[in-house]
């Protein structure tokens, strides 16, 4: 029998001999049955008439939206509507824009707000804050240090990558960079937010993380922090901090040679005499230095 | 834009002749594909749109073949297959003077077939189904299916063996 016999049959294209063949078969019929039950199908009922008419409504609809050209006029107006849009756009995007305020090395800025607080930033800082928005939220964004003097008023919050610090009003300094968030509180009321727990810090209170780690430090006895009267002050930092610090105030290349840095450092250096901050940090930390020409080399003493 | 040729697709008359000779065959190629009436009614009114919209580019010999593609590829990714609900007319039996064990047996047997039917591969039922129902040749549905006469007669083939074998319980 030959290929696709039953689909030949159905068509008689078989020939008498193989028809005949088919015929003895025990499945003839089966396959007979099928086809005459097969007559008896049909598919759902189907409307041409109203289908053709629905076509041509449809055709209509097309057509007169096909049909619409535009004018010169028209086309002048896009343009002009485009233009509009892209300056209201830049002006609205202009304005939701954020003022930003950097410090390089060995700088230092003041800032007043537009409530009048104020900023002083530490060098190697930057403070970002909408004046649009400053109105309804007082909202500061900080990676650095800096001190703050809040006009009283609404909440004012600083926020940096380690935590947020927000007030009433009130002067604190906030620190965060090199795996340290320190918070300082001078008058007022001061709550840090750190890893979703609130500190609610009085004055004279301080409040640090080194790497990750909430650590107890004492407060301060002073009214303001030690850097706005030219002193970087530390207490139980890490050296190799302090050793940045020093990098940012006198805007100079650091280097160590066999020494732990991770060794906490208790002490302070002045920000404008180079010589005798060198003198301040070695002394203490019993090691020596170099320097030479915008390079300090900080080195352990030998032990012979 | 509309050609002035007279046997163009554009022209209402031709156009219309051309929905009027196949739109339900379009219906029936996919209901019997997918075995939804909603759809199928969608797919005719698609592919006829389409037809239109492209009228001055498709001449009235390939249109047929045009609404065909353009229907099947509508729900060629969509659609998954449901059951096929083919209703079966009983013009012979309104007439008849058949025992009621006949009718009883005919309707049992119509039953087995709807099932047998449902459980064909999509391209089979299809096949078979335009064949029987709407008395396409193979050369037709080759053309509507974009594939061989020969690759019919193969579905063809196979549908009536599987549905032997379904109705007959091998």
């Amino acid at each position: 029998m030959q290929e696709n016999y039953l689909a030949k049959w159905l068509n008689g294209e078989l020939s008498e001999a193989e028809l005949s063949e088919f015929k003895k078969t025990d499945e003839y019929a089966s396959y007979q049955k099928i086809i005459e039950a097969s007559t008896f199908l049909e598919a759902p009922k189907f409307d041409t008439e109203k289908a053709l008419i629905d076509i041509k409504v449809k055709q209509q609809n097309n057509n007169s939206v096909k049909v619409v050209k535009l004018s010169p006029i028209k086309k002048l107006m896009r343009v002009a509507a485009a233009i509009a849009i892209l300056i209201t756009g830049t002006y609205f995007y202009m304005n939701s824009l954020n003022e930003t305020i950097t410090t390089l090395y060995a700088e230092r800025t003041e800032i007043t707000l537009p409530d009048n607080s104020e900023v002083v930033l530490n060098a190697d800082s930057k403070v970002s804050y909408s004046i649009k928005n400053w109105d309804t939220k007082r909202n500061i964004d900080l990676d650095g240090e800096a001190y703050f003097k809040v006009a009283k008023g609404k909440r004012f919050t600083v926020a940096t990558d380690a935590g947020t610090v927000s007030v009433l009003g009130t002067q604190f300094n906030v620190t965060q960079r090199d795996g340290i968030f320190k918070v300082t509180c001078f008058e007022g009321l001061v709550s840090v937010l750190f890893n979703n727990k609130e500190t609610k810090l009085p004055a004279g209170t301080s409040f640090l993380v080194v790497n990750g780690q909430i650590k107890d430090i004492k407060a301060p006895n002073t009214s303001e922090p030690s850097w706005i009267n030219n002193e970087s002050s530390f207490k139980s930092i890490p050296l190799s901090y302090v050793l940045n610090e020093l990098k940012r105030q006198y805007n100079i290349t650091v280097e160590t040679k066999n020494i732990n840095t991770d060794k906490l450092f208790t002490g302070s250096f002045s920000n404008t005499n180079i010589d005798l901050a060198l003198k301040s940090i070695s002394v203490p930390a019993q090691i020596k230095f170099k320097l030479e020409g915008n390079k300090v080399l900080f080195y352990a003493e030998k032990t012979h | 834009m509309a050609s002035k040729n007279n046997n163009s697709v554009c022209e209402d008359k031709v156009y219309s002749h051309i929905f009027t000779t196949n739109a339900k065959t379009v219906f029936n190629y996919i209901y019997y594909k997918f075995g939804n009436e909603e759809k199928a009614n969608d797919a005719v009114q698609e592919a006829f749109l389409k037809l239109w919209e492209n009228c001055a580019k498709v001449s009235p010999e390939k249109a047929k073949s045009y609404v065909y593609t353009i229907a099947n590829n509508l729900y060629l990714n969509v659609l998954k297959a449901e059951k096929v609900r083919l209703k079966h007319a009983d013009k012979t039996l309104k007439v008849s003077n058949e025992s009621p064990e006949f009718i009883l047996e005919h309707k049992e047997y119509q039953d087995k077939l709807d099932a047998a039917l449902n459980s064909l591969p999509e391209n089979q039922r299809t096949t078979f189904l335009l064949n029987r129902i709407d008395g396409k040749k193979y050369a037709e549905i080759a053309e509507m299916e974009g594939v061989s006469i020969k690759a019919i007669e193969k579905r063809m083939h196979l549908a009536l063996k599987s549905l032997r074998e379904k109705i007959d319980g091998i």
